[in-house]
């Protein structure tokens, strides 16, 4: 089998943005020339390397600012990595639950539209995928309507539709399967079977380690932008348990 | 073709998209709709004519319309400048966290505002028609100084929208460098009554590439005469190199972005 995604050594760093108050325009110059704006560096993934099969399913699963986000944004495309390689053959399609960029006076069939051209779709791909996305999200004569009168699971689900109607060859969730109601849930773990049994490729982000051993045929565990655990979701999700638990006493839930 | 513009062509539809958003989204809900974009300049329009004619009594005849077709361009070039060099800051929903081109984000402004000052130009024909004015076949032309504009104007914009990511104090700095600037270019006035009384400035301002650009427009929509292609030219050149810098200074940032916002 070939791989879908392949991740070498990926370092990203970020500077944090420590703009003094008082900066100065000769700051701002010299900064500009030195090419060094300040503030802190931190290494939000360091020499990240893995790589998923076509046709399967990885888990990712850390706390929060291990770098899951970022990864999942260099594997998008959206950031490039400052060191290493990342090779994705084929078309990816994000779909996160921060940030959908959906604007709020925008009806859910515009928003779809925007979503789409911005995906990369035809302006006939677009035309020839809209009943099917409006049909498939359920949002029925919410299509019309602005976003800012949709619930937080209706505009989950039109960005899931987007997603999954645009049939990428890999496709990127982070942290969305929370919302919706059970019967839309079990759409769209409908929708995922179908979509793997196709052969396509996906990357899931959750704080939810069931579903990883459930659904999963390899984890991965970052902590702190290092790999902590890359293998069998079973042993990877157990390592990760234990060392939560160590850490801090399990929450009442 | 270079990366910036290959990917503003590659996501032309998605431009087109969001400039008809802006244009629907900026009417919904409003019950004059369209007329609020013609009412802008109507009531400087009128205001400037009061001040400059009938108070001033400059003695130019059909002010109005001399006004008109300087008022459109700049409010085009004035409102795509300040909006366009916010439209990353404002965009920092996008930037860096979807797949969302950021490319677009600066086009889209300067997009809606020319499509706005397009609008507009069939009311300063019926000005024209109503005072009478003929105008001839230099209209021709007014595409080419639009083009002109669009480029000058996408350049600056360019390059205050990365600035601004970095630097928020530029933004400030801008808003009244678009003021002083539009007493600088001819709108209320003419190149060749500078020219006439206060000779030792009259260089100096036709410096400012905004002057052929607005002068053009005046000379098609109020003289009916061609546009001084010298004066034009050197706009081009100016807005051309203004947007090669823009675009590469956007290149050249464009990855700390999302750091900054």
């Amino acid at each position: 089998m070939s791989d879908a995604i392949r991740v070498s050594g990926v370092t990203k760093r970020f500077k944090l943005p420590n703009i003094p108050k008082n900066a100065t325009v000769k700051d701002f110059v010299i900064r500009t020339i030195r090419r060094a704006p300040g503030g802190p560096v931190v290494d939000a993934l360091k020499s990240v390397s893995f790589s998923v099969e076509r046709g399967a399913m990885l888990g990712v699963i850390g706390r929060n600012g291990s770098g899951k986000t970022t990864l999942m944004r260099i594997i998008a495309g959206i950031l490039q990595p400052d060191e290493g390689k990342i090779v994705v053959d084929g078309t990816v399609a994000p779909l996160f639950a921060l940030g959908t960029g959906f604007h709020p006076d925008l009806t859910g069939r515009e928003s779809a539209r925007i979503e789409l051209l911005a995906l990369g779709v035809s302006r006939e791909g677009v035309t020839e995928l809209m009943p099917r996305i409006l049909a498939f999200s359920e949002i029925g004569e919410f299509a019309d309507a602005p976003i800012r009168a949709y619930s937080a699971g209706m505009t989950m689900r039109l960005a899931f539709s987007v997603a999954m109607c645009v049939d990428p060859d890999v496709l990127l969730l982070d942290e969305v399967l929370a919302v919706g109601d059970e019967s839309f849930a079990r759409k769209c773990l409908t929708a995922i079977e179908d979509f793997r049994h196709r052969g396509k490729t996906i990357v899931l982000v959750t704080h939810d380690a069931s579903k990883i051993e459930a659904w999963c045929d390899t984890a991965l565990w970052l902590d702190r932008g290092d790999v902590a655990g890359y293998g069998d979701p079973r042993s990877v999700v157990a390592a990760y348990q234990a060392l939560s638990a160590e850490e801090e006493p399990p929450e009442a839930v | 073709m270079n990366q910036y513009f290959a990917t503003i062509y590659r996501y032309r539809w998605l431009i087109y998209e969001l400039v008809l958003r802006n244009l629907r989204l900026r009417y919904r809900g409003s019950i004059l709709g369209f007329t609020w974009t013609l009412a802008n300049p109507l009531l400087f329009m009128g205001v400037y004519t009061l001040v400059f004619s009938v108070i001033l009594k400059n003695g130019m005849e059909h002010f109005p319309l001399y006004l008109l077709a300087g008022i459109v361009p700049w409010t085009w070039f004035a409102s795509g400048l300040a909006q366009g060099a916010t439209s990353i800051l404002d965009g920092r929903l996008y930037v860096g966290k979807t797949l969302f081109p950021s490319e677009v984000l600066v086009v889209v402004p300067v997009l809606t505002n020319g499509v706005n000052f397009a609008l507009s130009l069939p009311f300063i024909a019926l000005v024209a028609v109503a005072l009478h004015v003929h105008i001839g076949w230099s209209l021709l032309m007014l595409p080419v100084v639009a083009l002109i504009e669009l480029i000058l104007l996408q350049g600056l914009a360019t390059l205050f929208a990365t600035i601004n990511v970095f630097y928020r104090d530029v933004n400030e700095l801008l808003s009244y460098a678009i003021t002083a600037l539009m007493f600088l270019t001819p709108i209320f006035y003419t190149q060749s009554l500078v020219a006439i009384h206060v000779p030792q400035i009259a260089s100096i301002l036709a410096l400012n590439p905004l002057a052929g650009i607005i002068s053009g427009f005046q000379a098609i929509l109020y003289g009916g005469t061609m546009p001084d292609l010298k004066s034009l030219g050197y706009s081009a050149v100016v807005g051309f190199v203004l947007l090669a810098v823009g675009q590469w200074v956007f290149e050249r940032y464009r990855e700390s972005f999302s750091e900054f916002l």
